[in-house]
């Protein structure tokens, strides 16, 4: 290697000072923003960028509702959001920004895979946290703080399967497929192959996948060799969604059930028309009933259709909120007469809160809710949906199946 | 703590960033291109992760993981990566140029692949709830801090003492390095077992302090990363890339507040940096001007 | 037989867009004897630039939230508009990653570095303008094609076939471009020797401009191809082929065209070759062979043996 020749001395030294200027600027920038209010302070870790990003928009728009509606009511919470991405990295540094920030609780993150990363942190800190949409097995044991308002993987996967058994009987071949790298869809194959066998079905192939992937040609056409009459696949939307659409154009014409990471409309414009007929387990149900699940469909209308319906991780978003905001209430009332929340230490505070929301029985669009000791969640209703393309391929809905 | 620019745990990424810089400025002080740097700093991880989770004995399921048990960690990954480099720098450092740049990124990424299938290496999920040695950021980075001012200190030895002095003369030219009689191939294996080794260690600091660990985290993005603190600090002195992973890890976390603008804002520096600084940033020059400078502001 | 046929199907059609990358890696390579590492970025760009000109629009994130062109164009004449406007950007990398360099004569190695620079800022400025998420192009552009087609008892998508018919085509008109015409010899000549060449009055810095005009073209169309057959998986989906193309760059001979074809297909058809229980491990196949070729025979199988200089 030839030294080239030394670059003339009074550019760098600008680049050197513009440089430290800006690092200047950005500390000061980050450290206003730790001021702490008389305000409680909620944190919550989504995942607004990367793979994951359409997930965490979803779940922001329950919080942003939650907010709105909870604005007005004591007590008084302040939100503070930070975007984890979507990997365990991103999640790290979101949570040690949340755990700083000195919240009282911290809602997330978005993937069961960042949830074992850093949900452990959180417990570590004893700051309660709320699973928003982590439903791989064996989150809530994580610690004593760690709760969460998604239902676990395996109470809900096995319904779809159950369904899709029952509307075409005569089914004894079964392929599943599986992204390898993902916590949850690990977890939930496990739940859906355990299934399988229990109700004496055979399981064919099973074939690993990958999040990153989207060009199945080679794994579909493997499979496809064992002639499959019912296909179950545990993905998340952009390799899900690649995975139906090129099953579907490879030639396979019998039913497809799909885990949660494919249950929002986001894989409209992945399999289009493809999508058709895809059954997924549903936690929420928008024909709801309650008073809760009318104030979430109202905020959500508004500027959008009359009937559009929000997706689940929405109202799962707005549900660890509003079990939040309540808990905080019913700890508030049973204070003595003279002190508020923010009086109590900030560790007894979020000890109490955590043993007031584990107790409590709530009304939220999900349907009723209450919490085993252990942080996770009962929910009572669940229903199965089956996805109807309109014809122009370009939106659906998800159709309750009776 | 508020008040602080830069918090602990920032502090203790940019220590890391600025070991990494170091085991990437190695090789390169030869001349050699080499972007194994975070196939090492996987594997020090790893073996860290599964000893700490696997092995009851070293002490896991303490309330603090012992030091002693950290240290032991560091020894082995050392010696596990220093073994692997010797063996695969034989082979390897045969090629030049661009052609060892590409045998590394294909090294770096067969070894991702191969970890993410072996279920036994923590698989495709990847190893979660690592013991901690420290209970917060600040003894983490006052614990990285001491091993970054040890691998400063030898490389600056390094640097004075034959076998560096044999290296930049390697860089410069090596058939002509050979026929003064420096011995080119042993000395291009010492420098790409040093970066290892610095890799590994580096990987197992990081393991306990990420809390969990997976095959992701040695992978492609990282060897361009590690490889833009040498090229922005400067690849000619130790300081060069401890600066340059100083500043660049740093950069993207205070410009935080922007957006989605830091990961451009970060491009940029890698495209305009080689530009206007090719040299990089800290030269032996300008180094030997600071040192200047401060002798003379010691003395009454 | 059935499974025979399947797997020749499978790696051809694997290969083929291998190989349409990597002939763009090669071309830059030929030139300037270095690996422009912004191509992935250009590949991604090309998908994109499809996906506007069919009438796409944007997402909600992004700052162009809900951007959609006033027209819409066919797919078959999108593609080509899109190769262009792909070809435009790798000639701005080239002149702001690639030449200041060149003129202050600096180390090859900062050009490596400079180009990842290059496409890190557009891999995030798609993002910054567009958002992360995925964008497919309506399956309707293929308009009256069925969705697969039965050869020999094997399935393989229509869309799949296209891609290999296209890759066919354009790798013999650059064939032949480079073999007949005037400008594609004076490329081969400045691949063999720049100095030589430019002493014949060959003008080098114009046929380097040339060679990524080209390969931008060729990354623009792979790119808008691939993002027909599985979705746009966001901005970063051109990654993997980047680097998957670095085994096929060297397989085949940096440097050499039919070298990126052969090695576009041989590791194209080894991918399909892995057993389906080892099927995490067919990435590894493509960096296998890097790592294999570059220690026994590094100039590839159709590359020219370079002489080290002294």
């Amino acid at each position: 290697m030839v030294p080239p020749r030394p670059p003339r001395p009074v550019q760098p030294q600008r680049l050197a000072l513009a440089a430290l200027a800006l690092l200047a600027a950005g500390g000061v920038v980050s450290s206003c923003s730790r001021q702490r209010g008389d305000q409680l302070r909620l944190g919550a870790g989504i995942a607004l960028t990367g793979n994951a990003g359409l997930l965490g928009q979803d779940a922001r728009t329950g919080l942003d509702l939650a907010q709105g509606h909870y604005a007005d009511r004591a007590p008084g919470l302040e939100l503070q959001l930070e975007d984890t991405g979507s990997d365990e990295a991103g999640a790290t540094v979101a949570f040690r920004r949340l755990i700083n920030a000195k919240p009282v609780a911290i809602l997330g993150p978005s993937l069961s895979q960042q949830g074992f990363a850093v949900m452990p942190m959180a417990d570590r800190a004893g700051i309660p946290v709320i699973g928003v949409s982590t439903t791989a097995e064996g989150i809530p044991q994580i610690g004593p703080f760690v709760a969460r308002v998604a239902s676990p993987v395996t109470v809900v996967a096995p319904l779809s399967l159950a369904k899709a058994v029952q509307l075409h009987p005569g089914i004894q071949r079964v392929a599943v497929f599986f992204a390898q790298d993902d916590a949850f869809c690990t977890s939930e194959t496990q739940i859906f192959q355990r299934a399988i066998r229990a109700k004496g079905l055979e399981l064919v192939a099973v074939q690993r996948t990958s999040v990153s992937d989207t060009d199945f040609h080679i794994p579909i056409t493997n499979v496809l060799r064992s002639r499959p009459q019912l296909v179950v696949i545990s993905a998340l939307v952009s390799d899900g969604g690649n995975l139906v659409r090129q099953l579907r154009e490879l030639g396979y014409s019998g039913p497809i059930v799909a885990g949660n990471g494919l249950n929002t409309p986001n894989i409209y414009p992945v399999c289009q028309r493809h999508c058709d007929g895809l059954m997924i387990t549903q936690a929420y149900n928008p024909k709801l009933d309650n008073a809760s699940n009318r104030t979430l469909l109202a905020g959500f209308r508004r500027g959008r259709a009359a009937d559009a319906v929000p997706p689940q991780v929405t109202a799962q978003a707005f549900t660890a909120y509003q079990v939040v905001h309540e808990a905080l209430a019913t700890l508030k009332g049973s204070l003595p007469q003279g002190t508020t929340l923010t009086s109590l230490p900030l560790p007894e505070l979020r000890q109490r809160l955590l043993k007031t929301l584990l107790a409590g029985t709530y009304q939220t669009p999900l349907g009723q809710l209450r919490f085993t000791p252990e942080g996770d969640v009962l929910q009572r209703d669940f229903s199965v949906a089956r996805v109807q393309m309109n014809p122009d391929g370009r939106s659906g809905r998800f159709v309750q199946l009776p | 703590m508020d008040a602080l620019l830069i918090d602990a745990s920032l502090l203790q990424q940019m220590l890391i960033g600025a070991l990494l810089g170091i085991s990437v400025y190695l090789p390169l002080r030869c001349g050699q291109l080499s972007l194994a740097t975070p196939g090492f700093y996987a594997i020090g991880g790893t073996l860290a992760a599964l000893l700490s989770t696997r092995v009851d004995a070293l002490g896991g399921a303490e309330p603090v993981y012992p030091l002693s048990s950290v240290l032991l960690e560091m020894l082995l990954a050392a010696a596990l990566a220093g073994g692997l480099a010797v063996g695969i720098g034989r082979v390897v450092l045969r090629l030049r140029g661009v052609y060892l740049a590409i045998a590394t990124i294909a090294l770096v990424e067969i070894l991702r692949v191969t970890t993410l299938n072996q279920e036994s290496l923590g698989g495709a999920v990847g190893i979660f709830g690592i013991p901690q040695p420290f209970l917060d950021p600040q003894g983490y980075a006052l614990f990285t801090l001491i091993a970054l001012a040890l691998v400063c200190w030898l490389c600056d030895r390094l640097e004075r003492q034959r076998l560096g002095r044999a290296m930049e003369a390697i860089r410069d030219d090596e058939l002509a390095a050979a026929c003064q009689g420096i011995d080119t191939d042993r000395t291009k294996l010492v420098a790409f077992v040093l970066s290892a080794v610095v890799a590994a260690i580096t990987g197992v600091i990081s393991a306990h302090f990420l809390n969990s660990w997976n095959a992701r985290l040695g992978n492609f993005d990282a060897s361009i990363t590690t490889l833009a603190f040498v090229v922005f600090g400067g690849s000619r002195t130790w300081a060069g890339p401890v600066i340059g992973g100083l500043t660049l890890t740093a950069l993207p976390e205070l410009l935080r507040p922007i957006g989605d603008l830091r990961l451009i804002v970060f491009g940029l520096v890698i495209l305009v940096g080689p530009l206007l600084l090719p040299q990089g940033l800290i030269t032996p020059e300008r180094l030997r001007l600071i040192r200047g400078l401060l002798h003379r502001g010691a003395k009454p | 037989m059935q499974d025979l046929t399947q797997l020749l199907l499978n790696g051809l059609s694997t290969g083929a867009v291998y190989a349409l990358f990597a002939l763009g890696y090669t071309l830059v390579f030929s030139v300037l004897g270095v690996i422009n590492f912004a191509h992935g970025a250009v590949f991604t760009l090309g998908a994109y630039f499809t996906y506007f000109l069919i009438g796409g629009a944007a997402g909600a994130n992004g700052l162009l939230a809900g951007l959609q062109l006033p027209f819409a164009l066919p797919f078959w004449l999108a593609l080509p508009l899109a190769g262009l406007g792909a070809a435009a950007v790798a000639l701005l990398i080239e002149r702001t990653a690639f030449a200041p360099l060149r003129q202050r004569n600096a180390d090859p190695l900062l050009a490596l570095i400079t180009s990842l620079g290059a496409g890190v800022v557009l891999v995030n400025l798609i993002q910054l303008l567009v958002g992360a998420e995925s964008y497919a192009i309506p399956t309707g552009a293929l308009a009256g094609l069925p969705a697969a087609v039965r050869i020999g008892g094997a399935q393989v998508r229509s869309v799949q076939l296209l891609l290999l018919l296209v890759a066919a085509v354009l790798l013999t008109l650059l064939t032949l471009w480079i073999d007949g015409t005037r400008s594609g010899k004076g490329l081969r000549a400045v691949s063999e020797d720049p100095t030589t060449a430019r002493l014949l009055g060959i003008p080098s810095d114009r046929m380097i401009q040339i060679a990524f005009g080209l390969s931008g073209f060729l990354a623009g169309i792979a790119g808008g191809l691939v993002g027909l057959s599985v979705s746009i998986a966001g901005p970063y989906f051109g990654i993997g082929y980047g680097l998957k193309g670095l085994g096929v760059l060297v397989l085949g001979g940096l440097g050499s065209v039919p070298g990126a074809v052969l090695g576009g297909l041989i590791i194209g058809l080894a991918e399909a070759c892995v057993p389906a229980d080892l099927s995490g491990y067919r990435d590894v196949v493509a960096y296998g062979f890097l790592f294999v070729v570059l220690l026994v025979r590094p100039q590839g199988l159709l590359g020219r043996v370079l002489p080290s200089k002294v």
